[in-house]
C-alpha cells in the first residue's frame, strides 16, 4: 500500500474518536440510569 | 390560546428576520471580498487580477502537456513548465521537490511572483486534484476507448 | 407535583421511545461503518492518481458530511428551543455540540493527512478549508457558551443564538468550491448529476456515510437519554430538598 502512514493515522484517529464517544456515552447513560433509579425507584421507563 | 400562538409566531418572525439580515450582510461581505477569497488566479486573468510587481500571489491551471523540463539548480531538483487554463498560459520556474500528484495535464497551484520577463518564479508548487476517483484499469480503458476527458 | 409531571411528560415519552430504537440504531451504525471502512480499506481499488491515499476519503467524506449535518441539527434544535421552547431541544443542542465538533476535527485532520502527500501541504488557507475551520470554532464556541452561565436557561438561549448565526457558514462551506478558486476539489457526489467516483469506490463510501450517520445518531441519542435522566434526577432531588425544608 502506498502512503501507509497517512492511511493508518487517518483510520487510527477515526477509530479512537468513535470508541471514545461511544464508550463515554454508554458509561454516562448507565450512570444516569442508576442515579435516577436510586432517587426514584418507581421510574420504570428509563 | 391566541396570545401564546402569537408570541411564538412573533419569536419565529424575529429569528427569521435576524437570519435574513445576517445572510444578507454575509453575502455582501463575501461579494466585497471576492477577489481575496480566491485562492489563485488563472493564467488568463493575470493581466487583470495580478497584484503589483514583486507582490507574491498564486496562479492555478493545468500543467501543459510536454512542457515540463526537470533540471537541477545548485544540486537541488528544479523544474520549468507552462500552466494553462485554455485561453491563457504562463511559464513557471520552480526550485524544489514537486508533489506526488504533479503530472502533465493535471491541475497545479503555484505561489510566487511574476518576473518582469513574464515568467512566474514559484516558491511553492501544490498539486490540485480534480473530483474524479477511479482505479487505474478504468482510467486506462477510458483512455483506450477515446472517452477520456482530462480533469478541469 | 402536577406541574412537574407535566414538564417531564414529553421527555418521559422520549426515554421510552429512544430506549426501544437505540439498540437497532447502534448495531446498524457499527455494522455499516465496519463494512464501509473494511471494504474501503481492503477491497476497494486504489486510485489511478492518488494510489492508496484515496482510502482516506472513506473517513474524510463521512466526517465532513456529519460536521455540516450535525451543525444543521444543532441549528434546528436551537430554532425549536428559541421559538417553541421545546423541552428536549435545549438538551439535544448541548449533546450534539461535542460530537459534531469531533467530526469536524476528524474531517480537518484526515483532510490534512490526505493533503500532505497529495497536494504537497498539510494546510492552505483556501475558502473550503477556512470555512470548515470556522465551523469547528462555531462548535467550540457553542460548547463553551452553553456552559458559561450560572442559569442553564440563559446558556441555552445564548448558545441557540450563536448556533443560528453560525448557520450562514453551512452554504459557504458547501459552495466555496464553486464560488471561488480553491485548492480543494469540487464535490464528487451531487444531487444534480452523476457522481464522478468509480462505482467500486462509491459503494463503500456511501455505506460508510450511512454507517457514520447512524452511529452519530446513536451516540447523540444515548447522550440525550443520559442528559434527560440527569435532569430528572436533579429535579427530583431539588423537589425533595424543598419538601424537607
Amino acid at each position: 500500500m502506498t502512503h501507509l502512514p497517512f492511511i493508518l493515522a487517518s483510520y487510527g484517529l477515526a477509530a479512537a474518536m468513535i470508541l471514545a464517544f461511544a464508550l463515554s456515552a454508554w458509561r454516562r447513560a448507565g450512570l444516569a440510569k442508576r442515579r435516577l433509579a436510586a432517587v426514584d425507584p418507581r421510574g420504570r421507563d428509563a | 390560546m391566541s396570545g401564546r400562538m402569537s408570541r411564538k409566531r412573533r419569536r419565529l418572525i424575529a429569528v427569521l428576520a435576524g437570519l435574513a439580515c445576517l445572510g444578507g450582510a454575509v453575502a455582501l461581505v463575501l461579494t466585497a471580498l471576492n477577489d481575496n477569497l480566491t485562492f489563485f488566479v488563472a493564467p488568463s486573468e493575470i493581466a487583470t487580477k495580478a497584484p503589483a510587481p514583486g507582490r507574491s500571489f498564486r496562479i492555478g491551471g493545468l500543467v501543459e502537456g510536454g512542457s515540463v523540463s526537470r533540471t537541477r539548480v545548485d544540486g537541488k531538483p528544479a523544474a520549468s513548465f507552462r500552466v494553462t487554463d485554455g485561453p491563457g498560459s504562463v511559464s513557471v520556474t520552480y526550485v524544489g521537490i514537486l508533489p506526488d500528484l504533479f503530472r502533465e495535464g493535471q491541475g497545479v497551484v503555484a505561489m510566487g511572483t511574476l518576473r518582469p520577463d513574464g515568467v512566474f518564479a514559484a516558491s511553492e508548487v501544490l498539486a490540485k486534484h480534480d473530483e474524479t476517483y477511479m482505479p487505474k484499469e478504468v482510467a486506462d480503458a477510458l483512455k483506450k476507448s477515446g472517452q477520456w476527458k482530462p480533469g478541469s | 407535583m402536577a406541574i412537574t409531571l407535566h414538564r417531564f411528560a414529553n421527555p418521559g415519552q422520549f426515554l421510552r421511545l429512544s430506549g426501544r430504537i437505540l439498540p437497532y440504531l447502534a448495531v446498524a451504525g457499527v455494522v455499516l461503518t465496519l463494512v464501509g471502512l473494511g471494504w474501503g480499506l481492503f477491497f476497494a481499488p486504489a486510485d489511478y492518481q492518488q494510489g492508496d491515499a484515496v482510502r482516506i476519503i472513506y473517513i474524510h467524506v463521512p466526517a465532513a458530511w456529519l460536521a455540516s449535518g450535525g451543525y444543521f441539527g444543532l441549528a434546528l434544535c436551537s430554532l425549536l428551543s428559541l421559538v417553541w421552547r421545546h423541552p428536549l431541544a435545549d438538551l439535544a443542542a448541548v449533546e450534539i455540540g461535542p460530537v459534531g465538533a469531533g467530526c469536524t476535527a476528524l474531517c480537518l485532520a484526515t483532510g490534512s493527512l490526505w493533503g500532505r502527500p497529495m497536494w504537497g501541504t498539510w494546510w492552505v488557507w483556501d475558502a473550503r478549508l477556512t470555512s470548515m475551520l470556522v465551523l469547528l470554532f462555531l462548535y467550540l464556541g457553542h460548547i463553551a457558551l452553553v456552559r458559561a452561565f450560572d442559569s442553564p436557561e440563559r446558556g441555552y438561549r445564548a448558545g441557540a443564538i450563536l448556533a443560528l448565526i453560525g448557520v450562514v457558514d453551512l452554504p459557504v462551506i458547501k459552495f466555496s468550491v464553486e464560488w471561488w478558486n480553491t485548492l480543494h476539489q469540487p464535490a464528487s457526489i451531487k444531487f444534480t448529476s452523476a457522481p464522478t467516483v468509480f462505482s467500486g469506490m462509491l459503494w463503500p463510501l456511501l455505506i460508510s456515510i450511512l454507517g457514520f450517520s447512524l452511529g452519530f445518531a446513536a451516540i447523540v441519542v444515548a447522550r440525550l437519554r443520559a442528559a434527560v435522566m440527569e435532569r430528572r434526577t436533579r429535579g427530583l432531588l431539588l423537589a425533595r430538598a424543598q419538601e424537607a425544608a
